[in-house]
């Protein structure tokens, strides 16, 4: 309603811009500045008649549909990373093995603890796929392939690969992808088509799916490993688990399909070790020897 | 020739990569005499390992260096070209670890996939408390350190 009114006032001023004072145009930008306001929830009206909603408070769609897209909170976050996450989850289910995922929270929620994020409701998953990757969504979930998991030989290399993804998380990476995703989507769609607040959203979040496993700068992935080991050091665990991982990666066909995500989204594995080296320099020496804990690593049934 | 690079790397010492200009010590320690350095791409020789250092042999000597300053890879010396495309990854052509024939996920995938609330019920289910998490930790022998991410501090 709100938004259908802000939008005849920038029609109107639009229009008559066109053919007359220079007034109408600063009008323009008061109005589409309004209108934007209104679509991504720092309007200082409250909300009204967002008319396709049913009424039963905190469901998910209401949560996401509450989402403060400039300044998310703890709660928005949570709740975009939970819809991230269950689309990946459409894509690939949880492979069916309670002691596998139980192992994986374990392991993760311990290296997760020594992140500057620990109060998190930390969630990790093992799913369904071939492939060699792992998924990191806002608010603290996280997953890992089949195809990965299987390659690991040691508790370590698990932490070290968990820790990667704990990292994304702590620097609110794909978070700050999704919110500047979505508020140019407000400006946007604003100008074609008079869209809720709740679909805005919601088109921000299935994109969060694919932009889970794209669209992060080389910086961001680069500082994943950096953070990612130490975390997993901070855990006690050998330091050398995730550039392990890397240095197997490295050695798998760039052409082979079970990487073909992989590669199109990350640096090279060695390029990503080359830069793991360059920024710990010596800063490896002073950490104590962790444990690999390859005997603890949980065996996949079947 | 497949089979040749097969056999080679049977008996051939392993090789690694240099990923860094790096100094060459005397001993497995940061403060050893160094004599003399390693530039990126070297091809060397690994002998020993030493808690967080490798034991390397350049052309002309013999030393110590950081573990991450060297890639590891696993074919024989006769490989060497392949090697450094694999080391830089551009080349596709070094060994190739076959994994299966499966298509995996792809972007599109991920595009087109429906959301699944049984699926994220689950995963919420298998969720465990930091204390749990401390508790598996403990029972490993793992012991939690304070130590700050590189480049001092917050990255």
């Amino acid at each position: 309603m709100i938004n259908l009114s802000v939008k005849q006032r920038l029609c109107g001023a639009a229009c008559l811009a066109l053919v007359t004072l220079p007034l109408q145009a600063l009008d323009f930008k008061g109005a589409l500045k309004d209108a934007v306001k209104a679509q991504i929830g720092i309007s200082e009206k409250p909300e009204a008649a967002t008319t396709s909603q049913s009424s039963t408070p905190a469901t998910t769609e209401d949560k996401l549909a509450q989402v403060n897209w400039r300044s998310p909170s703890r709660e928005d976050e949570i709740a975009v990373g939970r819809q991230v996450t269950g689309t990946i989850l459409g894509a690939a289910p949880l492979v069916k093995d309670a002691g596998l995922q139980r192992y994986v929270n374990r392991v993760g929620r311990w290296v997760a603890s020594q992140s500057e994020r620990a109060d998190l409701p930390w969630k990790f998953g093992v799913i369904d796929s071939q492939d060699l990757n792992a998924f990191a969504a806002p608010g603290g979930y996280v997953l890992i392939t089949k195809g990965l998991y299987q390659r690991l030989r040691s508790e370590a290399q698990l932490a070290g690969v968990l820790g990667h993804e704990i990292a994304h998380v702590v620097q609110k990476h794909h978070l700050k992808v999704l919110q500047k995703q979505a508020l140019l989507d407000a400006g946007t769609s604003f100008l074609k088509d008079n869209i809720s607040k709740n679909k805005l959203t919601q088109r921000a979040v299935n994109t969060g799916a694919e932009i889970s496993a794209r669209n992060l700068d080389k910086s961001a992935e680069y500082e994943a490993d950096s953070m990612g080991l130490v975390l997993a050091a901070r855990a006690g665990y050998d330091a050398y688990g995730l550039a392990e991982v890397l240095q197997t990666m490295g050695q798998i066909n760039q052409s082979d399909d079970s990487v073909s995500l992989l590669f199109q989204t990350h640096p090279h594995p060695d390029d990503r070790l080359a830069q793991l080296s360059l920024i710990s320099g010596s800063a490896l020496d002073t950490m104590g020897q962790g444990k690999a804990l390859d005997q603890r690593l949980y065996v996949l049934k079947q | 020739m497949l089979a040749a690079c097969f056999a080679s790397a049977l008996w051939a010492a392993e090789t690694g990569i240099i990923l860094k200009p790096d100094q060459l010590r005397a001993d497995a320690f940061s403060d050893a005499k160094v004599v003399a350095t390693v530039n990126k791409n070297d091809t060397v020789d690994i002998l020993n390992k030493k808690g967080a250092w490798l034991q390397i042999k350049t052309k002309q000597t013999t030393g110590w260096v950081r573990l991450l300053t060297v890639k590891r890879a696993q074919s024989g010396t006769s490989n060497v070209a392949g090697m450094v495309g694999v080391a830089t990854g551009r080349s596709g052509t070094g060994k190739v670890v076959s994994t299966t024939g499966i298509r995996g996920l792809s972007a599109e995938d991920l595009k087109t996939a429906a959301f699944n609330e049984a699926e994220t019920l689950q995963l919420e289910q298998f969720g465990v408390s930091a204390d749990d998490a401390k508790q598996f930790a403990k029972a490993g022998g793992l012991s939690a350190n304070t130590y700050p991410y590189f480049n001092g501090g917050n990255p």
